[in-house]
């Protein structure tokens, strides 16, 4: 079915199969749709119908209060009936060259492990190779189970199979209920992917700065991983700020002891023990954007900022950033999945 | 009309945000910028979000939501954003504040926003304000491009190509867009493209000739102009990559 987009600046036309959602057939085609979700929660891809029918797979999600005039709709949730002309009212651009496009993949679940009480790890063996940037995230669903999660990539490879993903428990989490529900090794996903533009290239040639809160370290992960196989700190300093409740909340310990950035973990509801199994890391109490605030006043010159965790958290974070800091918008890079 | 009070001074603390609601209904944000008052459009102009929620820190105005950014004396788009705030002129009148009449869509457009005021003045006369009817074609592929178009109220959408071979080519909603700006450069002389109002809309159409000839009487206004000009031409040929 053909959809026609008409944005602020100019017009494109893509093809969507049946039940395929218009964002992700736009962004497959190599449109860049605004969205920042993707999964029905932010309304950043609210759009307007000009002609046309769609099927909205999920009426109540929590975006649909962004979009609530007549036509209005969000293009994550909707899919084409008939061949469609939309409006949205924003600057849409072609892609640059090079960008990984997103397309749906099947996977197989591996090595799924504990990673702290309400933490799991596992690794995505995906069916055929595909590229993503350091920073992104995809978009998960269990077959048959009706709804994607995004979840962000821990791992960085180039032409690679396999995705990595942390996962925290949440009691109304579709997907972390089947995750945490049974042992599912084996078992099949779909995903769709790579998203997000909170990505790192060793191009970019500043200091950076990664705050995240619990499971926002996925990420930050990925973007370390990026830039340490390219020695990159040696070049450059890297602070990173890892915030959880307590000791038994924190993982990936011994991979943040292996980076050559500054790691320091933020403890916000234990004291900071004497002795620790790692040496490398600084354990600091307090909340993760007051630990950061303290260690990095005065060290804001030529930084690139990359925030992730809780939407509280992120808001806190950004607004140190931008207040304290100074960062300009442009280097404060983030991702808000709630 | 009647005097319209927005607030009492002592309800926006120096360096603070505050969402009031005006008199004769109307809701504004007003920002105390180191004891300077400056009034806007109460949702950001990208998601409705109350910009009363976002951040400030006596200069920049920040939506917390994305990250749009506005500079407070002038409601000019900074950074990401990608529209202009549109502000009301407020006058102090001992400790309260009141609506000092509505900015013209050239002042709070993206091209002359902020300039010297008595260079603002000359456009703002050279400027001839128009109302036309759904469906109205200001101008078509061909035709000559001697004036340009600042939106005031209403809806214009442009058609690049001729007859049935045609592509969209965006469109404006916003009070103070300038549309038309061939009208503005050198070797341009005709249409590329068709404007058509969407729905009845009003516009100022003001004179390229006219206008650069008050641009060279004033060349720090003259190079602001064209520098804006230059980042809003540059950013309908840009990719994603660049932003």
């Amino acid at each position: 079915m053909r959809i026609q987009v008409n944005a602020r600046n100019r017009g494109y036309d893509f093809d969507a199969r049946a039940g395929e959602r218009v964002l992700y057939a736009g962004l497959a085609a190599g449109i860049d749709l605004p969205y920042e979700c993707a999964t029905g929660t932010c309304g950043t891809c609210k759009a307007k119908l000009v002609s046309g029918r769609v099927r909205d797979r999920w009426p109540g999600a929590p975006g649909r209060k962004f979009a609530r005039l007549a036509g209005e709709f969000l293009m994550c949730q909707c899919e084409a009936e008939e061949a469609l002309t939309l409006e949205v009212s924003k600057f849409v651009y072609p892609p640059e060259p090079g960008a990984c496009l997103p397309q749906v993949c099947g996977g197989t679940v591996r090595e799924v492990r504990a990673l702290t009480h309400d933490v799991i790890g596992f690794a995505l063996e995906l069916e055929r190779p595909g590229d993503f940037d350091a920073g992104q995230f995809a978009l998960l669903a269990p077959e048959g189970i009706e709804g994607y999660r995004a979840y962000s990539m821990c791992n960085y490879a180039r032409g690679g199979r396999r995705l990595d993903f942390v996962v925290k428990r949440k009691a109304d989490g579709a997907f972390s209920e089947w995750l945490f529900g049974a042992d599912r090794e084996g078992a099949r996903l779909e995903a769709f992917g790579p998203l997000g533009k909170a990505t790192f290239e060793p191009g970019l040639e500043k200091n950076l700065l990664c705050i995240a809160g619990g499971s926002g370290i996925a990420g930050m992960m990925s973007i370390l991983a990026r830039a340490d196989a390219a020695d990159y700190f040696s070049r450059h300093e890297g602070h990173v700020f890892f915030g959880v409740r307590t000791m038994k909340d924190a993982f990936f310990l011994d991979q943040l002891s292996r980076t050559k950035a500054k790691v320091t973990v933020a403890l916000s509801e234990e004291d900071v023990a004497q002795a620790s199994a790692w040496p490398k890391l600084r354990f600091e109490k307090g909340l993760v954007h007051e630990v950061a605030k303290r260690a990095m006043a005065g060290r804001y010159q030529n930084v690139r900022a990359y925030v992730a965790g809780p939407p509280p958290a992120v808001d806190a974070a950004i607004r140190v950033l931008l207040l304290d800091a100074k960062l300009t918008t442009d280097n404060i890079r983030y991702d808000k999945f709630s | 009309m009647a005097k319209r009070m927005v607030c009492r001074v002592a309800d926006v603390p120096e360096n603070t945000l505050k969402e009031c609601d005006v008199e004769g209904g109307l809701k504004l944000v007003v920002a105390n910028a180191g004891g300077e008052f400056f009034g806007f459009q109460s949702q950001c102009p990208h998601q409705d979000v109350p910009l009363c929620e976002g951040l400030f820190d006596g200069s920049t105005l920040t939506c917390h939501m994305h990250l749009w950014q506005w500079d407070v004396r002038t409601g000019a788009p900074l950074g990401i954003a990608e529209a202009p705030l549109q502000r009301y002129p407020l006058a102090r009148e001992g400790d309260a504040l009141y609506l000092g009449g509505e900015s013209t869509a050239l002042d709070v457009g993206e091209l002359f926003n902020g300039l010297a005021g008595a260079t603002l003045e000359k456009l703002i006369a050279l400027a001839k304000k128009e109302t036309h009817p759904a469906g109205a074609v200001l101008y078509r592929p061909g035709d000559p491009a001697e004036d340009f178009f600042v939106l005031d109220t209403g809806r214009v959408e442009f058609l690049i190509g001729r007859g049935d071979r045609t592509a969209p080519g965006g469109f404006m909603l916003k009070k103070g867009e300038v549309f038309g700006w061939a009208a503005l450069l050198e070797g341009y002389p005709a249409r590329i493209a068709s404007a058509r109002c969407l729905e009845a809309s009003s516009v100022l159409r003001i004179s390229g000739k006219n206008a650069l000839r008050v641009l060279e009487g004033d060349p720090v206004a003259g190079f602001t102009v064209m520098r804006r000009l230059a980042a809003l031409i540059a950013r309908y040929l840009a990719s994603s990559g660049a932003r």
